[in-house]
């Protein structure tokens, strides 16, 4: 197992090498000036005129070599210096640190009840295969799957904010962000409700999560649906199998036969799936960020790209591929818990 | 896409929003939402507008704007408005004018300097301070004097960062160096300022400050000669804001020597000691700026010395979606929040929510011709020839097809269907209020006689027979820039079907980049607004020399045939306006220009740029400037109960 997960570990540096050469030769297929265009914060840039453009291409090294602009690039990351992102107006290496918090508070918050209320609805809706737990889980999960985030949210925002005034956008109120920024609270995590907890404000606690709850509820219904059906059909599947027929056949008692033996293999192809969403959401979940006014990296991510920020785009790529790498690792680590035989494989 | 579902489930559910419709939330905190982020609060180092608010609101200049006029000024820091009638506006025999401005006496900025029991100085909010600390204070140490306002003034120009703080410098040196690097080049013989001695540093250092003088309690700024926008540029929210030396140098500023300026020229923002801190003398401070909340809270300084703001407190936040920010007004969570223009009627018409349209803004938006465009492999033109699947790169040298294409374009679908009437058409580079704008002066109309007429008469007749094909690139996002774009390609099609203009969005960085070649834009044709930095048309940043000089802005990106041009029949008429100080001499001047700018077809003049505002309505105290964009000053603002 040791061996395994060291072998797994080893290849993460390969990994980052090759995807940090793909991300920065993307950069490059840009010509100097169309890249400097990135470092110009507005057009009034253009008002230096073009001494002012030849000047930076020269200050930024931009029209170096690719492998002497890449080993300049890498040797800052090895330093921990990713660049500085004129969208965040922070270094980006600080704005990660920052927003990860952010984003991951979100995700927990949204990903584990939401894994476990999946298995719990797919293993029902597998068990009770064609009957009416069946159907209304089934129709639950359809309507997860075909409403976008985007009307959810909106719905979401409509519903219990505009109506009831219950969750509203952004992270904190104003008056909790007084209280935050102020000299008695201490700022441990960056997550709001953790550093409430530990700063025994429960106060901010519940402001924070009252703020979280449409963006956690919106993100938890897309993600269950998606996890819900992939572990119904692999319930299914599992029902389906020799060993759980001969269980039954012992006179196994029914529940540990679902629950044991077959819910146990069915979540195999849950941890892959899981694995996946979890992945994506650490990358940051830009439509929900974005219209519950969360400040994360998804948001992050996308004025990035949008407004062509280099540094800040070659800095989420890396750190993207870590948590795909890593997470990626730690499925392959799971499996050999739920199922033995791929340790022995 | 994702506006129309926003737009219908707005709309659809728009009965239920009602229910929020709310009490005052968060009395004494203006809460802003806009899409727009500040760069820096070094008053320095930024141009942009977005960057200004923050300035204009924790900094004071010498002078402001007269509420929304734009060619009056009120005292601020400077105890008085320096004219002729009142001595403080000198005109001497060499031809060199100074101004003189007497500086308030008791002002402090937000933090002074404390001195403690070791000798040391530390740095303490003034509001805060005890009569023990306040006997403490180190004199100069955050009380502005003159040596700051010469200071802060030769910071913004040795720092050399911004275009606006290089506008002090053309002020200065009354046109003769753009920049403070054309200064050392000139001086010290050098191609680049990388290269210039200490020497020559210094000298330049020493001539910039034996022109401004601090004497007493007054700086006196002399100029070699007239620059008629010398007051407006002092009162804009940029580089001319007072810093406190001190403090600046305590924060790892420059250091006010002529010896070490150059360390601290064009720095990154990153290394700018003044990047995200303040220590102004303006109605509110910095509290915080949380970047990763895209989050700036001012705090009210209650010692402002024109007495304190009715605020405690403003938060402007960064809200990317409109439908959230919409939400948070509705609800009264948000006072204020940036609206697109399609949602104006349902606004006004919304309980609770007060809309302020139809803002002048100094400047209009246009359709840019190029020529001679890039023909190095560049697909916007295609063939590259007069063969009906391209244009040469001359094309829009030739007048009847800029004429052709302004008769093309139907103005009044453009003015009263996409920005529902708000505004005007505009008449060429002077808008209403500057200097040159004549309401009767003529413009183009939608006529696709005349322009079948001219498009006739282009390239000898052989463009009509064959006919042309190109790409026309707008920003991405910018639906004005579209519509106005489709409605011309339609006018086209009208005049003749061979005529094929296809509309390209690219991001900003990129449009930017295809513009950025100065001889050879690789932009046959785009749509932008390029305003001036002062009322005043003329000089080096008036509308007038924007558009129409060979040197001016749009002659930088338009193409070698843009300037040649504008050297021709404009320049000489530009010179003519700027050497006089009489403003019955120069206005007929600009307003000549104005005419020619029709009778060449410079550009697509199409609107007045405008603006409004979306605020609750328990919202009071705006003033809308035109020459500072509509930067909200929070001063004035009232947030009722």
């Amino acid at each position: 197992m040791m061996t395994y997960a060291l072998r797994r570990l080893l290849m993460l540096p390969v990994v980052l090498f090759v995807l940090s050469l793909m991300i920065f030769g993307l950069q490059m297929s840009l010509s100097p000036t169309q890249r400097l265009a990135t470092y110009a914060p507005s057009d009034d840039f253009l008002k230096g005129g073009q001494e002012s453009i030849r000047m930076m291409i020269e200050e930024y090294g931009l029209n170096d070599p690719f492998f002497v602009q890449y080993g300049r690039w890498i040797g800052n990351v090895l330093q921990g210096n990713l660049g500085w992102s004129e969208t965040a107006r922070q270094p980006v290496a600080v704005a990660l640190t920052r927003l990860f918090p952010a984003t991951m508070e979100l995700v927990v918050l949204a990903f584990i009840p939401g894994l476990l209320l999946a298995i719990y609805f797919g293993s029902r809706a597998g068990i009770h295969h064609n009957r009416w737990p069946d159907h209304i889980i089934r129709l639950f999960t359809i309507l997860g799957w075909s409403f976008p985030t985007y009307v959810f949210g909106l719905l979401m925002l409509l519903i219990f904010y505009s109506t009831l005034d219950w969750f509203p956008p952004g992270r904190l109120s104003q008056w909790a962000v007084v209280e935050v920024t102020g000299d008695g609270f201490t700022r441990y995590t960056g997550a709001n409700t953790l550093d409430a907890l530990l700063n025994g404000n429960f106060a901010v606690f519940f402001d924070a999560l009252r703020h979280m709850a449409a963006p956690v509820i919106t993100l938890t219904y897309v993600n269950l649906a998606s996890i819900t059906r992939v572990m119904r059909t692999s319930m299914l599947e599992a029902l389906r199998q020799d060993y759980v027929r001969t269980a039954r056949a012992k006179g196994m008692p029914r529940r540990v036969v679902e629950l044991h033996h077959a819910r146990r293999n069915a979540l195999l192809p849950v941890a892959t799936i899981a694995g996946m969403e979890l992945a994506f959401m650490m990358g940051g979940v830009v439509i929900t960020e974005s219209i519950f006014d969360y400040s994360g990296l998804g948001q992050f991510a996308a004025k990035s790209a949008a407004t062509l920020d280099f540094p800040a785009i070659l800095g989420f790529g890396l750190y993207f591929a870590v948590v795909l790498v890593v997470l990626n690792l730690l499925v392959d680590l799971v499996y050999p818990l739920l199922d033995p035989r791929v340790k022995t494989r | 896409m994702k506006r129309a579902i926003a737009m219908s489930l707005g709309l659809g559910l728009g009965l239920m929003a009602t229910t929020a419709i709310a009490e005052t939330k968060n009395p004494g905190t203006f809460v802003f939402l806009w899409t727009d982020d500040v760069q820096s609060f070094d008053p320095a180092y930024i141009a942009d507008t977005p960057s200004s608010y923050g300035v204009l609101n924790v900094y004071s200049r010498l002078l402001n704007y007269k509420g929304s006029e734009i060619s009056e000024f009120v005292p601020s820091l400077s105890t008085e408005v320096p004219s002729l009638e009142n001595g403080l506006i000198v005109e001497h025999d060499d031809g060199s004018v100074s101004y003189t401005f007497p500086i308030r006496e008791g002002v402090f900025a937000h933090r002074v300097g404390i001195k403690g029991d070791d000798g040391s100085i530390s740095w303490e909010l003034y509001d805060t301070l005890t009569d023990e600390q306040k006997a403490a204070m180190v004199p100069g140490y955050g009380e502005i004097t003159a040596e700051d306002v010469q200071y802060s003034l030769l910071r913004a120009m040795l720092m050399g960062q911004s275009w606006m703080s290089n506008a002090i410098t053309e002020v200065v040196t009354a046109g003769k160096y753009p920049t403070i690097a054309d200064w050392v080049k000139d001086v010290g013989e050098v191609d680049s300022i990388d290269d210039a001695s200490p020497e020559a540093l210094r000298q330049v250092y020493d001539a910039l400050a034996s022109q401004i003088v601090v004497d007493g309690d007054k700086v006196t700024i002399t100029l070699p000669s007239s620059f008629p926008a010398t007051l407006g540029v002092m009162a804009l929210p940029f580089g001319t804001s007072i810093v406190d030396k001190e403090w600046t140098a305590d924060v790892g500023g420059w250091t006010g020597s002529g010896d070490d300026w150059r360390e601290f020229y064009r720095p990154e923002l990153s290394a700018d000691a003044l990047f995200d801190k303040e220590n102004g003398t303006g109605p509110f401070m910095l509290e915080e700026w949380d970047k990763t909340d895209r989050r700036i809270t001012l705090k009210r300084f209650d010692n402002y010395f024109m007495g304190p703001a009715s605020l405690e407190r403003v938060v402007i936040r960064t809200v990317p979606e409109w439908t959230t920010r919409r939400l948070q007004l509705l609800s009264g969570d948000a006072d204020f929040v940036a609206a697109p223009v399609e949602f104006l009627d349902e606004l006004s018409k919304t309980e609770g929510v007060k809309v302020i349209d139809s803002l002048p803004k100094v400047f209009s938006r246009g359709l840019f011709f190029f020529w001679p465009i890039d023909d190095n492999d560049n697909p916007a033109i295609g063939s590259g020839k007069l063969d009906g699947k391209g244009i040469p790169p001359e094309f829009f040298g030739d007048i009847d097809v800029r004429k052709g294409f302004n008769y093309a374009q139907n103005y009044d679908v453009l003015i009263q269907q996409v920005l529902l009437g708000k505004t005007v058409q505009s008449r060429g580079p002077s808008v209403r209020g500057i200097m040159g704008y004549r309401p009767d002066s003529p413009v183009y109309t939608y006529d696709l006689d005349k322009a079948a007429e001219h498009f006739k008469k282009a390239f000898d007749g052989k463009l009509w027979d064959v006919g042309f094909e190109f790409t026309a690139y707008i920003q991405e996002g910018n639906t004005t820039a579209n519509a106005a774009m489709s409605i011309l390609q339609q006018g086209l099609q009208r005049v003749n079907p061979k005529f094929k203009m296809k509309i390209q969005a690219l991001p900003s960085a990129s449009l930017q980049a295809l513009r950025n070649n100065r001889e050879k834009p690789a932009v046959p044709f785009t749509f932008m607004g390029w305003g001036p930095d002062y009322s005043d048309p003329g000089g080096p940043l008036g509308a007038a020399t924007y558009y129409l000089a060979s040197t001016g802005l749009v002659g930088g990106f338009s193409g070698q045939g843009y300037r040649d041009l504008m050297a021709e029949h404009f320049d000489p008429l530009l010179a003519e306006a700027w050497a006089s100080s009489d403003p019955a001499v120069r206005e007929p001047i600009y307003a000549k220009l104005q005419e020619m700018s029709y009778d060449y077809a410079t550009t697509q003049f199409l609107f007045e740029e405008f603006g409004y505002i979306v605020v609750r309505d328990n919202i009071d105290g705006y003033v809308h400037n035109m020459i500072t964009y509509g930067a909200w000053d929070f001063y004035p603002i009232t947030k009722g109960d």
